[in-house]
């Protein structure tokens, strides 16, 4: 149905992985993570492969790009446990060979001390979650590691070698002013990150914040905390390239801008969400894997939990979603590419966007204008 | 067949929560109406909105077969009346079809104003009132006071009237058999021209109009060529018989009896209510006397959120309208709302009651603009104009004279509270006609703007009185008064939806009040939204709805589409359901912040 529009170029595939275990969970995290001491390691290193041998057919061909290993907390696992994994990957979809590899990883000292093994088996990235500098912020957000931890774990990344390494930072916290988020970032600076992930805290249904909600600064405060975190994020050398990602050049999460550029991921893990694209149908499937470690671990459950065709009239508005969180300009071509879609569909839609000074159009491409950056969610309610 | 000397057509007169449902699902039971197991608390409110709000609003009958200690068994036709201010007209109509009315009145809590004004409608209507005390099974129960104050307030006799506890069914027993022995029968001519009065027509998805009728003279079977007198048109009865109260086919109904008609009538016009049938080869019969008009006291616009329903709403309001003739309505046209309908209530309650059944029972989507009562202009030509709509108010450079509805107000109150309800007499700008000491309770006579009664001065009788207020009023007279309209601008755009007349000295106060809750209620934008009130030219407040700063989801990777785009089609859907003035997004309820502006 959608084959006329579609052109040959294949669309790029990346890996998720997701590892659903803590030490301790945040009253702010909506992820799928839960709290444990023990972790099943080996058996779910062996749950993680045999789920991507299922899935292996998604790749349809295609090797990955990138691979993120995210949580929960999967620098909790060992060193050799990934390089093991890696490997097996490798045999069943190959990996291209300049693959980004993420691995998130806690600032805690029992992490930091694995960094080396973590390079050697093969990750190159390194995404670390301190979120704040500033002690008291830190207990607020029920974080398990303190400053000097933080700083030490960053040391330790570059020492063994990893060029690529973002620093995840909150700002509008619980009683922060604009001086103690921009301490944040100084340090963070300081540190010399080539990635900063720099969000603002917001407040997720089924998590211990959104029942009992923490104050946060008011709109006011919160608005400055953001143009000067900006303007200081700018002058230090880094640009931004999505809602709250920033990057040194050439820095870029190469993986997450898969996400955005509306590209195809495997999911494998507790969890996981995957979204690939048919090759030859243009049909695009979302799907999501067991989400309690215990059913995904359990040999008579499948990983599989729940699988969703994307229909068309929804097409432009995940799109959008995603590739409107860019800085860069979008090009027409790439609508057609990744869904299918004639672009006479969203003429409508760009249209109004375009008068309401949302949406930028040259012609070639569309691009987001900084009002359009601010209203966000007022410009994809167009699609 | 039961003669006519064996049927007692009757209603039950009560205030709301004196139990007249509950004593209503006692005779079911008794009389074996419905098996046990059928018997659902309150069966009669058959809406759900009626079980919801626990009040009765249309009537509704059941016919009952009692055997009574004197061995005969009687038909009891029970016709059940609403019991809430703003639908006493429902109550003549109830009241039209019997000999005899109950009046239940809460032993623990005494005689209520609205009960007062449908107990004289009962007798002038030539019906035999039968007292009765309810909840005597309460500690708080003072049945001699309270037969005293039935005495002395409404002046017939009570002081043997039946006491019954309707919850535990003591003395309900007693009660039918009084009732068969005080209340009489009807008289009727059943081998006579055929007379019944329409009680009460409704649509059923199913059969068509379903009519409720009183049959007065001669007998209407299953199968007669019937005439509908005011449409002249014949039809041919399908199905008559009673409410058991499940429907029940009986193949006919005589002189003396109540029960259901349907006769294959499609048109929502065919079977009005209040009308007369016969049969077609009787066609000059006389009509009945019918209900007379009532006129409606509110006015408020009703317009659906989406263009696209305006068919649907107004073959809704056509439906409604079939059995509620208090129902009013005609096209009007909203440069902010677009396409809609000026709707004419019998006050507050009924005007929440029609938006919800609307929305409910049509599925439909609809903002409703301030209520606002009609008002009486004196043209400088001499020409008087009625003006139901604030919008279509004219230039008052035009106006000789602004009037006023004016209400008469019947309030009874325990003594304890007759300062609260003083004061409150007197803020809605309300003037003393009389006082009156009765037992317990205050009889309070005032006169008070109809704008200032029909808005929330019932809420406020009740809370300024903890409950024990009771009101009545009636329309009475137009008083000149100063008048102005108050309009509202929306960045600089008038909103002729928002728009009130008030009084002047209220003016300004309502335009500050209405403008900060329509600073509360429309949501921030993308840039500055100003709400100022004004009276001509002159702006009377100002407010505004500070920009947004941003409105973006902070983070948005491959896991959480599905979910961030849940939480953006909701955002997306709540916004479908605003109105845009210029480039402004007002939401539904800030069209009715106008009623929220409180003294």
């Amino acid at each position: 149905m959608v084959d006329s529009a579609r052109t040959p170029a294949a669309i790029p595939l990346a890996l998720y992985i997701h590892v659903p275990w803590c030490i301790r969970k945040c009253p702010y995290c909506d992820f799928n993570s839960h709290e444990t001491k023990v972790m099943p390691e080996a058996e779910y290193l062996q749950a993680l492969l045999q789920d991507l041998q299922q899935d292996a057919a998604l790749a349809q061909g295609r090797a990955i790009q990138s691979i993120f290993i995210g949580g929960g907390t999967p620098s909790l696992f060992a060193a050799d446990s990934y390089a093991q994994l890696l490997q097996d990957i490798h045999a069943i979809v190959p990996i291209a060979r300049d693959a980004e590899i993420t691995l998130e990883a806690n600032p805690g000292t029992f992490e930091y001390q694995k960094f080396r093994g973590f390079r050697v088996a093969g990750i190159n990235r390194l995404s670390i979650g301190v979120q704040s500098f500033n002690s008291a912020h830190l207990q607020a957000l029920g974080r398990v590691h303190d400053r000097d931890e933080a700083i030490r774990a960053i040391g330790a990344a570059r020492e063994v070698g990893f060029e690529r390494l973002n620093i995840d930072l909150m700002h509008g916290l619980p009683q922060q002013s604009v001086q103690d988020a921009l301490a944040d970032l100084q340090q963070a600076v300081t540190l010399q990150p080539s990635h900063l992930s720099w969000y603002q805290l917001t407040i997720e249904p089924n998590t211990v914040f959104y029942s009992k909600p923490p104050r946060l600064p008011d709109d006011e405060l919160l608005w400055e905390i953001d143009q000067a975190g900006k303007q200081f994020i700018a002058a230090s050398g880094f640009s931004q390239y999505e809602i709250s990602a920033y990057a040194r050049p050439g820095f870029a999460c190469a993986h997450n801008l898969n996400y955005w550029l509306f590209g195809d991921y495997l999911a494998i893990g507790a969890g996981a969400h995957g979204k690939i694209t048919d090759q030859q149908t243009g049909v695009i499937t979302r799907y999501q894997k067991t989400r309690l470690p215990k059913d995904y671990l359990a040999a008579d459950k499948p990983f599989t939990a729940q699988r969703n065709v994307v229909r068309v009239e929804e097409l432009p508005f995940e799109f959008f979603m995603n590739a409107l969180r860019l800085n860069q300009p979008i090009a027409k071509s790439l609508l057609v590419e990744r869904t299918g879609l004639p672009l006479a569909t969203v003429d409508e839609a760009v249209a109004e966007a375009v008068r309401k000074s949302l949406l930028m159009d040259s012609g070639t491409h569309w691009q987001t204008t900084p009002q359009g950056q601010l209203f966000l969610n007022e410009l994809l309610q167009l699609f | 067949m039961t003669d006519l000397s064996h049927i007692r057509n009757f209603s039950i007169i009560a205030h709301i929560d004196h139990g007249k449902s509950t004593l209503a699902d006692r005779f079911i039971q008794i009389c074996g109406g419905l098996a046990d197991r059928e018997m659902e608390a309150q069966v009669l409110d058959s809406m759900d909105l009626e079980r919801e709000r626990g009040i009765t609003i249309k009537a509704h009958s059941v016919t009952l077969y009692f055997k009574s200690q004197d061995g005969s068994t009687y038909q009891l036709n029970f016709i059940d009346t609403p019991g809430h201010v703003d639908f006493s007209y429902e109550v003549s109509r109830s009241l039209s079809a019997c000999e005899g009315a109950l009046l239940v009145v809460d032993a623990g809590q005494g005689v209520e104003a609205q009960s007062v004004a449908n107990c004289y409608t009962a007798i002038e209507q030539g019906l035999e009132v039968m007292p009765v005390l309810n909840k005597i099974d309460l500690p708080q129960a003072e049945p001699e006071r309270v037969a005293e104050e039935i005495e002395e307030i409404i002046g017939i006799e009570a002081t043997d009237a039946a006491r019954v506890s309707a919850k535990t069914g003591m003395g309900v027993p007693d009660l039918l058999e009084r009732l068969v022995k005080v209340i009489p029968p009807p008289k009727g001519n059943r081998d006579g021209k055929l007379q019944a009065l329409i009680i009460d027509s409704w649509f059923d998805n199913y059969l068509g109009i379903v009519s409720l009728v009183r049959v007065m003279h001669g007998t209407i079977k299953k199968g007669d060529k019937i005439l509908v007198k005011s449409t002249g048109r014949d039809h041919i009865v399908d199905s008559v018989g009673v409410f058991t109260p499940k429907r029940t086919e009986t193949g006919m109904l005589q002189a003396g009896e109540v029960g259901f008609v349907v006769a294959g009538i499609k048109e929502i016009r065919g079977a009005p209510v209040g009308d007369t049938l016969t049969h077609a080869k009787t066609a000059d019969v006389e009509m009945l006397a019918g209900f007379k008009k009532v006129k409606p006291q509110v006015y408020a616009g009703l317009f659906p959120v989406s263009s696209d329903d305006y068919d649907r709403f107004r073959d809704a309001l056509e439906k409604l309208s079939l059995n509620d003739a208090s129902l009013h309505y005609e096209p009007e046209t909203s440069d902010a709302l677009g396409f809609g309908f000026r709707i004419g209530f019998l006050g507050m309650l009924h005007m929440e009651i029609i938006q919800e059944r609307l929305e409910r029972e049509y599925d439909l989507d609809l903002i409703t603009t301030a209520p606002t009562v009609i008002y009486e202009l004196l043209l400088k030509g001499g020409e008087t104009v009625y003006v139901d709509n604030p919008s279509k108010l004219p230039d008052p450079s035009k106006v000789e004279e602004f009037r006023e509805p004016v209400a008469d107000v019947n309030i009874l109150v325990p003594q304890e509270f007759l300062g609260n309800v003083i004061t409150l007499c007197v803020e809605k700008r309300g003037s003393q006609k009389n006082l009156q000491f009765m037992g317990k309770q205050v009889a309070v006579h005032y006169e008070v703007p109809m704008s200032e009664v029909v808005l929330d001065f019932f809420d406020k009788l009740k809370s300024t009185s903890r409950g024990y207020a009771s009101l009545d009023y009636s329309f009475k007279r137009f008083d000149p008064s100063n008048l102005v309209r108050v309009d509202v601008m929306i960045n600089g755009d008038k909103v002729d939806a928002l728009a009130v007349i008030c009084h002047r000295d209220q003016a300004e106060y309502r335009g500050r009040v209405l403008t900060e809750k329509m600073k509360d209620l429309i949501p921030r934008q993308m840039f500055d939204v100003a709400i100022q009130a004004s009276i001509g030219s002159k702006i009377i407040a100002r407010q505004t709805v500070k920009a947004l700063r941003k409105n973006v989801l902070a983070k948005c990777y491959g896991g959480d589409v599905s979910r961030k785009r849940k939480l953006l089609e909701k955002q997306k859907e709540g916004k479908k359901r605003m109105k845009q003035v210029g480039r402004v997004e007002i939401p539904q309820d800030a069209f009715l912040a106008v009623l929220k502006v409180d003294k």
